[in-house]
């Protein structure tokens, strides 16, 4: 419970809307309580033989000004209280997501995605009821349960009331003691169901082998075994629900049971009018709705304080990356960089993943890096745009350390066009101008042709406003990453970064990209990764990297010359061309 | 869900989709007829405890008022309470009227009890009946003689309310049990039906849906429909028959003052209508919203690393912002509705309050009426608008199931695009020669991935298939075990068409090792034997011997018995391809595949590996297809694919010889050795 406590700004926040609708939950009980009162009363005049027309006229018209009350009053505080409760879930959901935003990749490598799309819509909807339905439930029992038997008491006799309410303490064991019970079994059969998940989960993933080795019925079986249990776990809380629900009705049927036979006989006795009786078993009718729902709404409150300890445990990861308060006044790169002795680890790996790499870049370069798959390429251009901390060594551009640079200056200036060829599922021209602004369509289309994207675009009917993503168009690899490349290339970034943004292009829109980028980069700095020489064999500056060290460094000519790792590699592809070439 | 989906949730309600999700309650027919017999008695049990109250009102707490006559002169039936005061007997005439002759209780004066200031007189009816005259005043001790049979009177009620509440306990119990039962039955019967229609399903379908969507259809819908089941369909048959009942014990009780009641029901239809309508659409809405955020929060977190590349954060948070307000402001909408409908509902209560007090206290004000009848129907009015009132909450869930239910009638209605031969051949033994007669292929129209394959393969012998990338190396195997089907041509083993065998059979003939290596959440030997429990625990061990799989296996401390984590990620790719080595020859196939099997995998276990293939392609029919053109140097034919094509075939001297493509490709693979 403590967990919910963390919301006690939002719900003062909140308070003059808490205060109307406990006013009006308030008023709503009061109207209510005015009708079995107003039946007493009926009851007495009608046996006493007082009853006129005009008189029930009067009596109906009470009945009428109650519901008028309720109408009104219920209303309020559903609109009120359960407002708040969404107005909760929308802003907590806001809070959420701007801390996603703030919170590293090394963080979301430890993330399922699931599971940080469950926080942000199942956990915040537990959070919604416990505020709303829970919250409500425990102001009306709480009014409601006072103030009946207050009336009760008040205006008809207080032992009738206290062998009436005899059942209660009953009650409430039960329904604590069940609730928790219930609860129990209820999770076991939650993680029932996770196992359920797993098997088929596992068995769509392993289809292959499930068809090769023709294992349909074995799965089946073992498929109908976990089902099985999964049944038994639910059969198992069922069993408490069924008897949960009719044992609170039976309690319920003895109180009524008490008030007959004693009320009755006090009736008979003359203590009290035959009114007070009709008039308290209403009341009772009354108590029994808040009665059922104690269970519910401790079972409610214990998911709403484990969702919402959940969402603290985010909201109390600090982001690990942000501005330092030493932040220098830069507002532009130029573009040169200085790496020295940088050795980097990824959080909790042993291993380094880059070790004592040093470079220097002038404005206006284009460097180029290749080597294997893990040598560490990828990992040193994201130090460059602060996804990770640089710990060991440093990483200046334009002579200030990339820590003292405002985050939004260095990334707005690093154009970078990732591996993951992640675009959104919007419009094309939105994917190409995402980084910026405001752009115009000269732009967009400025961008598309230099990434030699534009036919491809303008082949499609609706051409830029063409839809990406599971509503859209899927595009092939080659044009995602064009249309990639593109969106960067809009911002003109003094520093470009290309991560292996080639390798799904044919041979001759490669020339050409090649030949553009040339034009446009003349006097900024170009960072490209690749694995094919033809890509890079013009760069000012080609750095050959394996096991996270610099191995060659040079230009094309003098790497060739060098007969090593560059030179064996530029031979192996020249074959493989060869090969693909020939049909 | 995707917004198109979602879409389509309008016409989801829908009585075809109703009758489909009934039939599954066919084979629980006599259950629910139990349950059913059960409900009515429920509903006459519960419903009797007005009645009761309504007993105990009239003939005993306003008992005292009830006439008398006196019975001196006559036979007293059995057990009727009788007070002796002088010389009469004074009887209630309620107590006799089923008993006696109605036209002896008329010839006989009536008594009646009245107060009078602060004491209890006895009168007599005079001969004009409008007339009383009192007879005596009654002592506290005789007025509480002819109270004493109204306490004991009501005694009796309340052992009966207690035998009717404890037995609507019981009932209760057993019926909401028989309906979980039945649900829960249906809820495992569908999931079983909807896995085994997985399994049925070809590839083809695999490749269209994502793992995610599959086993949210098997899991998470049929949950919802769990939902439906057994917390709405099981209140809903309860609150239906609490309904009628109440209706009839209405129209039992007093006809004119139930029809009048029942001046309500227009408006309560009326208003559920009207709700319903505007409910829907606004639900509607907000399904749409939700899953739009769902959409967009995927979408930002997987795309979390590009968004902060870009230093886009803020863009971004508006984007989400903008969805979320928008799903705030439809939900805020929704709840002004649902916030309407219980008040809206309350004040109809009280409408049907008003009439039964405007109409029956006129009753009662003309002696017409009896008090407990007003109370038993005020009672009664107020129970039957309960149910009605939580029926916003029912509707919502009754309308997320039809969805759901309608995602799981499209997956099972889903056609296998491998049909079964309907006169399957069978093979007891088979040689091993296998045919590819003429073969093309395509997975998706347009794109071919073979063309005119024609090949054949003796029994026994090793070939090889390689290719660069996108050859269709894999495809020819896919369509040997006929994981997908040949668009012309046909695959013949031993002269036997493929596809006149039952999938089964074919692929139990078929042994194939994967690079991927696929190993279920068990143990090792379970693993190995797959089901096949002819396959006993020494046949296991021999087995992982003759593989080599046995020294590490050996050293695990549980050794055949050690159970393997989510996708084996506790062994190495070498150790888990000696698993697969060992459970393809568990199960004894006639032709062995190959595929890719030696990838990514250190020298040391190469070794090993290399060593159980060698040993068990002996005698068999194998394929091959490798990456690295070292492991079939010893294959008796290689075939070169380029481009869905076969473009050379020899043995591999024969090849290097040719100067053509392989030869290309072993110099390539050369240098990357070198290199290495």
């Amino acid at each position: 419970m403590r967990d919910l406590w963390t919301l006690r700004g939002f719900v003062w926040r909140f308070r003059w809307k808490y205060v109307v609708g406990i006013l009006s939950i308030v008023i709503t009980d009061l109207s209510q309580l005015a009708i079995p009162w107003t039946l007493g009363r009926l009851t007495d005049d009608l046996n006493n033989g007082f009853g006129t027309s005009s008189l029930i006229w009067t009596y109906i018209g009470w009945i009428f000004l109650a519901s008028v009350g309720i109408f009104i009053f219920r209303y309020l505080w559903r609109v009120m209280i359960f407002g708040v409760a969404r107005t909760l879930e929308y802003e907590l959901r806001n809070k959420l997501f701007t801390h996603y935003q703030k919170l590293s990749p090394h963080w979301y490598s430890k993330q399922k995605t699931g599971d940080l799309m469950a926080h942000a819509t199942n956990d915040l909807q537990a959070i919604r009821f416990t505020f709303g339905g829970g919250m409500v439930i425990m102001i009306d029992t709480l009014v409601l349960f006072s103030l009946t038997i207050l009336i009760m008491v008040v205006t008809i006799d207080w032992k009738l009331t206290l062998i009436g309410m005899l059942p209660l303490p009953v009650m409430a064991f039960i329904a604590i003691s069940f609730g928790s019970k219930i609860y129990d079994r209820f999770r076991d059969a939650q993680e029932a169901f996770s196992g359920l998940t797993d098997r088929v989960q596992e068995n769509i993933s392993g289809m292959r082998v499930v068809k090769a080795f023709a294992q349909e019925e074995e799965q089946e079986r073992r498929f109908a075994e976990m089902n099985a249990f999964n049944f038994m776990r639910n059969m198992r809380m069922a069993k408490l629900q069924a008897f949960f629900n009719p044992l609170v009705q039976w309690v319920t049927g003895v109180s009524y049971l008490l008030v007959l036979s004693f009320g009755g006989i006090l009736v008979i006795r003359n203590q009290i009018s035959i009114g007070d009786f009709v008039a308290f078993n209403a009341y009772l009718g009354l108590l029994i709705g808040p009665i059922m729902g104690i269970g519910w709404m401790i079972n409610i409150f214990q998911r709403g304080a484990a969702s919402m300890s959940r969402i603290n445990e985010i909201l109390n990861t600090p982001p690990d990356i942000q501005d330092s308060p030493s932040v220098l006044p830069v507002s532009k790169l130029n573009g040169s960089i200085r790496i020295e002795s940088l050795t980097f680890r990824y959080p909790g790996s042993k291993e380094a993943a880059l070790q004592d790499i040093t470079m220097d870049i002038q404005q206006g370069q284009t460097v180029a890096l290749i080597g294997k798959t893990g040598s560490g390429k990828s990992t040193l251009v994201q130090l460059l745009v602060r996804m990770y901390d640089v710990k060991e060594g440093s990483v200046h551009i334009d002579g200030n350390a990339i820590q003292d640079i405002p985050l939004a200056v260095l990334r707005r200036d690093i154009g970078m066009v990732p591996q993951e060829n992640f675009l959104f599922s919007e419009t094309i021209r939105d994917n190409i101008a995402f980084g910026l602004d405001r752009t115009s369509e000269r732009d967009v289309v400025q961008a598309a042709e230099d990434a030699q994207v534009r036919d491809n675009i303008e082949d499609f009917p609706q051409q830029y406003d063409t839809m990406l993503g599971e509503r859209g168009v899927t595009l092939s690899g080659g044009q995602k990453q064009r249309l990639s490349i593109a969106r960067a290339l809009i911002k003109h970034p003094p520093i470009l970064v290309l991560d292996d943004s080639l390798s799904a292009v044919d041979t001759k829109t490669e020339e050409a990209l090649l030949e553009r980028l040339k034009q446009k980069r003349q006097g900024l700095t170009t960072i490209m990764i690749a694995h094919r020489v033809s890509t890079v064999q013009h760069a000012d500056q080609i750095i050959v990297m394996d096991e996270g060290r610099i191995i060659e460094q040079g230009t094309h000519e003098q790497l060739l010359q060098h007969n090593g790792v560059y030179r064996n590699l530029y031979e192996k592809q020249q074959l493989e061309e060869q090969i693909s070439g020939e049909i | 869900m995707s917004m198109h989906e979602e879409e389509q949730l309008g016409k989801a309600y829908d009585a075809r989709l109703i009758r489909r999700l009934l039939s599954y309650t066919k084979p629980y027919k006599g259950l629910l007829a139990l349950s059913l017999v059960l409900v009515v008695l429920i509903t006459i049990a519960e419903l009797s405890g007005p009645y009761l109250i309504k007993v105990a009102i009239d003939d005993h707490i306003n008992g005292l008022s009830l006439p008398m006559v006196d019975m001196q002169e006559e036979a007293l039936p059995d057990g009727v309470p009788v007070v002796k005061l002088g010389d009469r007997v004074l009887v209630r005439e309620k107590e006799l009227a089923d008993e006696l002759d109605p036209a002896l209780l008329v010839s006989k004066p009536s008594y009646v009890i009245r107060e009078q200031g602060e004491q209890y007189a006895l009168m007599k009816q005079l001969d004009g009946g409008a007339e009383w005259s009192l007879v005596q005043r009654l002592t506290d001790e005789q007025a509480e003689r002819f109270r004493d049979q109204d306490v004991s009177g009501l005694y009796r009620l309340s052992g009966l309310y207690l035998f009717l509440v404890s037995s609507a306990f019981l009932l209760n119990y057993g019926q909401t049990y028989v309906l979980n039962l039945i649900a829960q039955r249906i809820i495992r019967k569908m999931r079983g039906d909807m896995f085994a229609h997985l399994q049925r399903l070809s590839f083809s379908f695999f490749d269209r849906n994502p793992v995610g969507r599959l086993v949210t259809r098997v899991t998470n819908d049929t949950q919802t429909l769990n939902e439906m089941y057994s917390n709405v369909m099981i209140n809903l048959l309860k609150d239906f028959c609490m309904l009628v009942g109440i209706m009839v014990f209405m129209l039992l009780l007093h006809v004119k003052l139930a029809l009048i009641a029942f001046l309500t029901l227009p408006l309560i239809i009326g208003a559920t209508f009207i709700y319903r309508k505007y409910a829907r659409e606004a639900l509607r809405v907000v399904r749409s919203k939700l899953s739009r955020i769902n959409a967009v929060l995927n979408e930002n977190i997987t795309g979390m690393r590009v968004v902060q590349m870009f230093h886009r954060e803020d863009q971004q948070f508006d984007k989400v912002h903008a969805i979320n307000r928008s799903h705030f402001n439809a939900n805020n909408r929704e709840l002004h509705l649902s916030s309407l409908y219980r008040p809206v509902m309350d004040f109809i209560y009280a409408i049907g309050l008003a009439l039964i007090i405007w109409y029956g206290g006129g009753q009662m004000v003309s002696g017409a009426l009896e008090f407990g009848v007003l109370y038993a129907f005020i009672d009664y009015v107020n129970r039957f608008f309960k149910p009605i009132q939580d029926m916003a909450e029912k509707f919502t869930v009754l309308q997320q199931s039809m969805v759901s239910s309608e995602r799981i009638f499209q997956m099972l209605d889903e056609q296998d695009e491998l049909p079964e031969p309907d006169k399957p051949r069978h093979m007891k033994t088979v040689k091993g020669e296998i045919r590819f007669d003429h073969v093309s292929f395509a997975y998706n129209p347009n794109e071919p991935v073979l063309h005119d394959i024609d090949l054949t393969i003796a029994p026994g012998e090793t070939v090889a298939f390689v290719g660069a990338t996108g050859a269709g190396k894999s495809s020819i195997i896919s369509l040997l075990c006929r994981f997908y089907d040949v668009q012309e041509g046909r695959i013949l083993i031993d002269g036997v068409d493929v596809r006149e065998l039952t999938k089964k059979e074919l692929r139990g003939h078929i042994g194939l090792v994967q690079q991927d290596v696929f190993l279920f959440s068990d143990d090792i030997k379970t693993n190995i034997r797959l089901g096949n429990e002819q396959i006993d625990d020494e046949r296991v061990r021999e087995i992982c011997r003759f593989v080599n799989a046995d020294t590490f296996i050996e050293k695990l401390p549980r050794q055949y018995e050690e159970p393997i984590m989510e996708r084996g990620v506790n062994l190495s790719a070498g150790q888990r391809q000696l698993l697969a080595v060992a459970r393809t020859l568990a199960f004894d196939p006639s032709i062995l595949i190959l595929d890719e099997a030696t990838a990514n995998i250190d020298t040391e276990t190469e070794l090993l590996i290399q060593d159980a293939f060698a040993k068990i392609s002996e005698g068999r029919t194998t394929l091959i297809v490798a990456h690295r053109l070292s492991t079939i140097q010893h294959a008796d034919k290689i075939v070169v694919l380029h481009k869905g094509r076969i473009r050379e075939i020899g043995n591999h001297q024969a090849l290097l010889q040719q100067d053509g493509l392989y030869r290309k490709l072993y110099e390539l693979q050369y240098r990357e050795a070198y290199q290495a």
